[in-house]
């Protein structure tokens, strides 16, 4: 496909008031040329209210592509090379998609979708980095959402992977030259330069409530399997979930507390008959891949809540300090809680957190403490 | 004929002397009242000349000029009815003058010559030293409290009786024997009715041990309202100082009771998120004092902090500075003594739900707008910050009552007793100077406190805090021997959880 057709296809999207779902319309059964020129003449069957007319006339295609590129970003189409083979013939696919990185970081098998709640707990987001972490160490390619809590911590945890490992996909609801949430910027930079970071939307497009759930589709149709870290009994991740549902893709869980408000959607997953993810290894079965001679999760990875919790990291704890570590768990507990199940003073309490904090045992939070 | 008669009217929560000259002179008949009077002044010609009438006194057939001196400054209120009217009857010839010297009036007065209460009686009493003072009756037991030199009476006719020594003044009655220890009476009820809530408790007494501002987060239902309530019955009595402040200012605010009784007990404020900066700092015409003054000695309790104007809560700082509120209008500037113990209750989030991660479904960016409406300064202000929970069902069926007011004001009173010791009315107002000398550490808290300075967790500011509120931790121990570990731990947690409002729990 020539670059005439690139720029068509980059002008088309880049329309001011142009969504995802009226750029397929209009490139339904018209190559990016034939429709542009239809919509800049006004005779788009696709816009018969020449909604786009007179935006068009004032454009020039090959600045925009010239614009696209030199933003570092390359307008992929489907049948063309890079456009990542999971959307191929998926209902829902994207016309037009843009993307930064490495195009073929997408083409790359098995992937896995780890996604969550923003608002996650300590849990949520350690099991996520670590499921992250071991996938991308596994060669699996993890894609998510960039978003806080959940996606974040999933894609710190597989460039955390190290040299080697596969590369991490991110799919955003933005331009991709708008960093959203800004706080995730440094992550955001590191999965372009590691992997690839995917968006259907033209340069410059804010985040809005609704572009969310269109690029959970996305998500879910990369994916071979989509696996739920956190999520509250509704919100985004379901909506991933429907979508992989749809698509006859697998959904997998994992359980957390039942106390846990964070873990109300994927505890109900499982009681729906979602595969339960305890671990990297309960992922890797089920897209048929053993751990075999690549590298493992380094150190550290293991998962919190196993029993091997009595020895390890309380040797040489006071007694207050062990009876105050007793009390805590993975989730966050209040300073309250504390005082009652262990029936010490706030200052004995006040202490041994203190010196647990300094071990890198304990997580201090605002009124609440949890294991690290 | 000129008659001067003394008078006095508010200023803020001060009194002000005025000289009420009136002039009656051959010319046509007519009324003037100048010298800055407002509408209650002007109007008192009307009230004054009926009241004259009702009770059988003549009214002057000539031109009477009434001046109010000092003429430069603005005078408010009703209660310079009675010394007009007396001004009226001297310069037209009716009193004598004699009868009248030394004496000062202050007084409103009904159409029949009954003689009213005014606003502020106490303060404007005080502010006429070497008179002795004609109120009305019912302003004889709030004046009471500081003077027992004046005089009282039921309407002008008695008045003027008195004055010209037909018939004797009566004894004051006096409101509260001076002395007289007043029983503990409780604000919002008892400190056992809290269930639970074992930080929350512990919170609410080291704040009125030590004098600590303190934050309440937690959703709603959780009791933090409850909890405010019992603050100031764990607070000592007023000293007399501030007693005799409290008592002006609820005076010039006619709030209190018609009692008017002397504020025993540290008031108890809890004004709506709606006010205005001027009903939170006082101001208006009058500069009437506002809630910062009213809750002087005792608790201002702001709930919803985060609902209230930004600018109003900002205006709080200079007060929580200085122990004082210093106001400027048109009408003057007044200073009025405004130290309290502010407690703010709010919720951790826009829906409430927010505390540990996870039970919170807010957007970071509405919490973290949420969060802006506190300026940093403000959230400094509160020594401590804890979160309050919602009380388990256990908490509110099974477990057996905490400790009751009486036992945990006996704390209290004994940890205030050690800061007096130490030159302060509470902990918080140690100066960061001496903390060394007041609060000294041991080796164990020392390390303590420079590791958490070295991580990064505590600021220099917030260092001074700690160790403020560790002094008053280790107090309500008994308070001997230098300040230790588990206190600075203690401290610690209990300024701990500001982080909750910043977003915090989200990283």
């Amino acid at each position: 496909m020539t670059d005439d057709e690139l720029a068509c296809a980059a002008a088309l999207l880049d329309l001011p008031g142009m969504t995802p779902v009226r750029l397929a319309r209009l490139l339904d059964g018209f190559g990016p040329r034939l429709a542009w020129r239809a919509v800049r003449s006004g005779t788009h069957p696709g816009d018969r209210e020449r909604r786009f007319r007179i935006g068009a006339r004032r454009v020039d295609p090959g600045q925009v592509l010239a614009r696209y590129r030199a933003a570092g970003v390359s307008v992929l189409l489907p049948d063309e090379v890079g456009y990542p083979a999971g959307l191929v013939g998926d209902p829902g696919a994207p016309a037009v998609l843009t993307a930064i990185g490495d195009p073929a970081s997408t083409e790359a098998r098995p992937a896995v979708a780890v996604v969550g709640t923003r608002s996650a707990t300590r849990y949520g987001t350690s099991v996520a980095a670590e499921l992250g972490r071991g996938l991308a160490a596994s060669g699996v390619v993890v894609v998510s959402g960039l978003a806080i809590g959940i996606d974040a911590a999933a894609h710190a945890g597989a460039l955390d992977a190290g040299a080697g490992a596969a590369p991490p996909v991110a799919v955003v609801g933005t331009g991709l030259d708008v960093v959203y949430p800004t706080a995730n910027r440094a992550l955001w930079e590191a999965v372009a330069r590691r992997g690839s970071v995917l968006s259907e939307a033209a340069l410059g497009t804010p985040a809005r409530p609704r572009v969310f759930p269109a690029r959970n589709r996305i998500i879910a149709a990369l994916a071979d399997i989509v696996v739920v870290v956190e999520c509250h009994g509704r919100g985004g991740s379901l909506h991933t979930v429907e979508a992989a549902a749809r698509r006859g893709i697998p959904v997998g869980a994992v359980p957390g507390s039942v106390r846990s408000p964070a873990s109300r959607g994927t505890n109900g997953l499982l009681v729906d008959g979602c595969m339960p993810v305890r671990d990297v290894d309960d992922v890797l079965t089920a897209v048929s891949l053993t751990r075999g001679g690549r590298a493992i999760a380094p150190a550290g990875s293991r998962p919190s809540g196993g029993g091997g919790r009595s020895d390890g990291p309380v040797a040489g704890l006071g007694r207050v300090e062990r009876a105050v570590w007793e009390v805590l768990d993975d989730t966050p507990t209040t300073v309250e809680t504390v005082l009652l199940r262990t029936g010490l003073s706030l200052g004995a309490v006040g202490l041994a957190v203190g010196g647990l904090e300094e071990r890198g045992l304990v997580v201090a939070g605002a009124g609440w403490w949890s294991r690290a | 004929m000129i008659a001067s008669i003394p008078s006095a009217v508010l200023h803020g929560v001060d009194g002000r002397l005025v000289h009420v000259e009136v002039h009656v002179a051959n010319g046509l008949p007519g009324f003037t009242i100048v010298g800055l009077p407002d509408t209650a002044v002007r109007e008192s010609r009307d009230r004054v000349r009926a009241a004259l009438a009702s009770t059988g006194l003549p009214w002057p057939r000539r031109r009477t000029t009434v001046n109010l001196a000092p003429s430069g400054v603005r005078k408010g209120g009703a209660g310079l009815d009675l010394p007009i009217a007396i001004g009226v009857l001297v310069a037209s010839g009716v009193l004598d003058p004699a009868a009248v010297a030394g004496l000062a009036f202050v007084g409103e007065l009904g159409l029949d010559g009954s003689l009213r209460g005014v606003p502020g009686a106490l303060v404007l009493v005080e502010a006429l030293v070497g008179h002795r003072v004609v109120v009305a009756d019912a302003d004889g037991p709030g004046v009471s409290v500081s003077t027992t030199t004046c005089r009282t009476a039921p309407d002008l006719g008695e008045v003027v009786a008195r004055c010209t020594g037909r018939r004797p003044w009566p004894a004051v009655r006096v409101a509260v024997p001076t002395g007289t220890p007043r029983p503990r009476q409780a604000h919002g009820g008892d400190l056992a009715d809290v269930r639970g809530q074992l930080l929350a408790r512990r919170a609410l007494e080291v704040a009125a041990a030590g004098g600590h501002h303190l934050l309440l987060v937690g959703p709603p239902g959780a009791g933090k309202t409850l909890l405010a309530t019992r603050l100031p019955g764990l607070l000592p009595d007023l000293d007399p100082q501030t007693r005799r402040e409290a008592t002006r200012i609820h005076s010039v605010a006619g709030v209190g009771g018609g009692d008017a009784e002397p504020v025993w007990r540290p008031p108890y404020r809890a004004p709506h998120h709606g006010l205005s900066a001027v009903a939170m700092l006082g101001g208006g015409a009058s500069l009437r004092p506002g809630e910062v003054g009213l809750a002087h000695g005792g608790v201002l309790f702001l709930d919803e902090l985060g609902e209230f104007p930004t600018a109003v809560l900002d205006a709080l700082r200079q007060p929580l500075e200085e122990g004082v509120v210093r106001l400027s209008r048109s009408g003057g500037t007044t200073t009025c003594p405004a130290r309290f113990l502010l407690v703010a209750a709010m919720n951790p989030c826009p829906c409430g739900e927010g505390g540990p991660p996870g039970a919170c479904r807010c957007a970071p960016a509405s919490r973290a707008r949420y969060a802006r409406r506190l300026s940093g300064p403000l959230l400094d202000r509160f020594d401590i910050c804890v979160a309050v929970a919602r009380p388990g069902v256990d908490d509110l069926v099974g477990c057996r009552p905490g400790e009751a007011t009486s036992v945990v004001a006996a704390r209290v009173e004994e940890a205030r007793s050690l800061a007096r010791g130490r030159g302060v009315v509470a902990n918080a107002g140690l100066p960061a100077a001496t903390l060394h000398r007041t609060a000294p550490l041991d080796e164990g808290a020392a390390d303590l406190l420079v590791r958490r300075v070295r991580s990064g967790h505590l600021s220099g500011r917030g260092l001074h805090r700690v160790h403020r509120l560790a002094r008053t931790l280790a107090d309500l121990e008994g308070g001997v021997g230098p300040v230790g570990a588990q206190h600075v731990a203690e401290a610690l947690v209990l300024r701990g959880s500001r982080g909750i409002l910043l977003g915090e729990s989200l990283r």
